[in-house]
């Protein structure tokens, strides 16, 4: 490349980042002007305290909506699939945020649990309740026997051998007869959309109720020391095969209840559909975008992007799945913690003033893994409660 | 067994030109530390980019030999470009942080570019027509159709330059310093974001150069790219990451598995058959055939 051409791609390049930079930093700063670091800290520590109390109370006012007035038709739908992209999302986060295994693949599951659900139901008559037991425990075998093979493969291995199983699982049900090859299975004969609701928001309540619970025993803090390092964690004595794999065939199941009644909630099942990889980067994006690692992170960023793109879809059908693209490009740019993580982030700053640099330099570590660290390292290491808890 | 040699060659033929794409998703792994989830679709992008080069000169899209291959340059250059700018304002902000944000920046970029595609171009599959007087040579019972015998040279060609770059110029030196040890590299004066950015751009460029003769021999469609991409993926972790002659035999391995595949069973189960064999490897052999060594 010549020089004039070099340096006009290099202008055109600082342009591009200053226009970036403008566009983020005045968001930054007002985000920062609501969420002064106390008031983040209040926010993190109540939920906290309160957990259980605000999980029961959502789920009454969740679960008291169709009696007050939300009837059957459009916004029924939406919200149920409000609550199913918070059943994936969690579902993901569980091994991808929790365990630090991104796995690109979770969609076979939901594949596997539709397809199961739908076999059953509509060619054997089964009813629906024990279908669904049914499909989950099946999807449970297969991430059993999957995990045994893609869970010895870390970072970008893994992510992408649970891709291939993803692709291979759809070409699978798409060559076989039992599924309907390409073409899928129609389902007609379900139960009413109210049905539904109930059931997808029973399943994310239990879900979410689990994982918070998990979140606070043995079992959560070492997936999170899996996540953070492996091999300290099986040398600190504890079976990392069976503690991930355990977490891994949690998710699986999930996902399949979710998929196993999303088939019959759709009628219709195809592949196309039941394997949707677009979908599995949808559901990381919204762990991502709402945090991950964390509890409600997932589900605040399944609903705030599932509305997104209902809103998108409705204006201009067709370009949903580029809007998806362009929000997880820049959230991962500028927002590389989510909702939930940078709350966290803001309310660590009062640790800041209170404790000296303890925390600061701990997060900086945190983001940027090892690169260039911008933030010089103080001498003294946090105050009574120790470095920054700012992790969940 | 004459059918099972013609498999045979045919998948070599079309291998080379996966081993060659495959080449550029290794450039990247190896120097920027980037799975790029986006390569497959800058194959796409050549492919189109070679297709209405020749429907804005001829008017349509056929032509003869000479004409069609003089539109591969073109969709190498754009593609270097494309590279070259993605790299310096998406993926160098993700540099050097987890694993798993340059994964989803890339499958970011990968959606977004598939789906403008189909928005621009529409779903349908396009081809580019290249007529020859006499389309296949016929050897000791083999068929061989003359231009995916083009193809095959010209992707082996664009390999044989890229390796040549990178070992005997100044530049592909850099390059290779950087994979080694960007830090070090900057101390002795090499420019890190530039040659991270070449790379990019070179990755895109022979990607997009097998783009052009996929659109000449197969067909094009703005889906297609996350099927090369993992077949990249297959032949990197086949050959060992960053070894250029790794991914060249994996790729023509590939080739030959997928072809046979189709000829003896079915050409449905070539995706299954081929990540079966990947995960069979991954197990036994999880630092690749010709692997170096190279720490995940």
């Amino acid at each position: 490349m010549s020089s004039a051409t070099g340096d006009a791609v290099e202008s055109a390049i600082s342009a591009a980042r200053r226009a970036f930079g403008g566009v983020w930093r005045p968001i930054g700063r007002v985000l920062r002007w609501l969420l002064p670091p106390e008031r983040a800290r209040w926010i993190l520590d109540t939920s906290d305290r309160h957990g259980w109390a605000l999980l029961a109370v959502a789920t009454l006012v969740v679960a008291a909506l169709p009696f007050v007035g939300l009837q059957e038709g459009f916004y029924m739908t939406i919200a149920s699939e409000l609550f199913l992209f918070s059943i994936l999302a969690l579902s993901w986060d569980l091994v991808g945020g929790q365990t630090g295994y991104p796995s690109f693949g979770n969609m076979a599951f939901f594949g596997v649990g539709a397809y199961a659900t739908a076999i059953l139901v509509k060619d054997h008559a089964v009813a629906f309740p024990a279908a669904f037991v049914v499909a989950g425990l099946l999807a449970l075998v297969f991430a059993g026997v999957i995990g045994a093979i893609v869970l010895r493969l870390r970072g970008g291995y893994f992510a992408i051998a649970t891709l291939g199983v993803l692709l291979t699982a759809q070409q699978v049900s798409r060559n076989l007869e039992i599924t309907g090859g390409s073409s899928g299975k129609i389902l007609l004969e379900v139960p009413s959309q109210t049905t539904f609701y109930y059931v997808f928001l029973g399943v994310l309540v239990v879900e979410v109720g689990l994982v918070y619970y998990l979140s606070k025993t043995r079992f959560g803090y070492v997936l999170n020391a899996i996540r953070d390092d492996e091999e300290k964690a099986t040398s600190m004595g504890f079976n990392t095969t069976y503690y991930k794999t355990a977490a891994w065939m949690l998710a699986a199941l999930f996902t399949a209840f979710a998929g196993g009644t999303w088939s019959l909630f759709n009628t219709f099942i195809d592949p196309q559909t039941a394997y949707n990889a677009a979908w599995n980067v949808e559901i990381i994006a919204m762990s991502l975008l709402g945090g991950a690692g964390t509890v409600a992170g997932p589900v605040i960023g399944a609903v705030g992007l599932h509305a997104i793109v209902v809103i998108v879809e409705t204006l201009a059908t067709g370009w949903q799945l580029i809007v998806v693209g362009v929000i997880v490009i820049a959230v991962v740019i500028a927002f590389p913690r989510g909702a939930v993580g940078t709350v966290a982030e803001y309310a660590s700053e009062l640790e800041y003033y209170r404790y000296g640099g303890g925390s600061q330099a701990e997060d900086a570590s945190e983001t940027d893994g090892g690169g260039e660290r911008e933030v010089t390292e103080p001498a003294d290491i946090g105050g009574p409660n120790g470095p920054g808890v700012d992790d969940e | 067994m004459a059918a099972v040699a013609q498999f045979v060659v045919n998948g070599l033929l079309v291998g080379a030109l996966f081993a060659a794409v495959a080449v550029g998703f290794a450039l990247i792994w190896g120097v920027v530390d980037i799975i790029n989830l986006a390569h497959g679709e800058m194959v796409m992008l050549g492919g189109y980019v070679s297709y209405w080069t020749l429907v804005t000169v001829v008017g349509d899209a056929a032509g003869s030999p000479i004409v069609a291959l003089a539109t591969v340059p073109i969709a190498i250059a754009v593609l270097f470009v494309v590279g070259y700018i993605l790299q310096r304002t998406l993926v160098a902000q993700v540099i050097g942080t987890d694993v798993f944000l340059t994964l989803l920046v890339t499958f970011g970029m990968s959606i977004a570019i598939q789906q403008l595609a189909i928005r621009a171009w529409t779903a349908n599959p396009r081809a580019i027509q290249v007529g020859f007087e006499d389309p296949s040579i016929s050897t000791l019972g083999l068929v061989v159709p003359k231009m995916k015998l083009v193809a095959f040279l010209g992707a082996i060609a664009l390999t044989a330059v890229l390796y040549l770059y990178l070992v005997r110029t100044r530049s592909g030196r850099a390059i290779r310093a950087v994979a080694q040890n960007p830090d070090a590299a900057a101390l002795v004066g090499v420019d890190v974001e530039h040659t991270r950015a070449l790379t990019f751009g070179l990755s895109s460029a022979i990607a997009g150069g097998v783009g052009a003769f996929i659109a000449m021999i197969l067909s094009i469609q703005p889906q297609m790219g996350l099927i090369y991409t993992l077949k990249s993926f297959v032949i990197v972790v086949f050959g060992g990451i960053g070894s250029i002659p790794g991914a060249l035999v994996g790729g023509l391995l590939l080739g030959t598995v997928e072809e046979l595949t189709t000829g003896l069973i079915s050409s449905s189960w070539t995706l299954a058959v081929s990540f079966g064999l990947l995960v069979v490897l991954l197990i036994v052999k999880p630092r690749g055939l010709f692997g170096q060594g190279v720490s995940e």
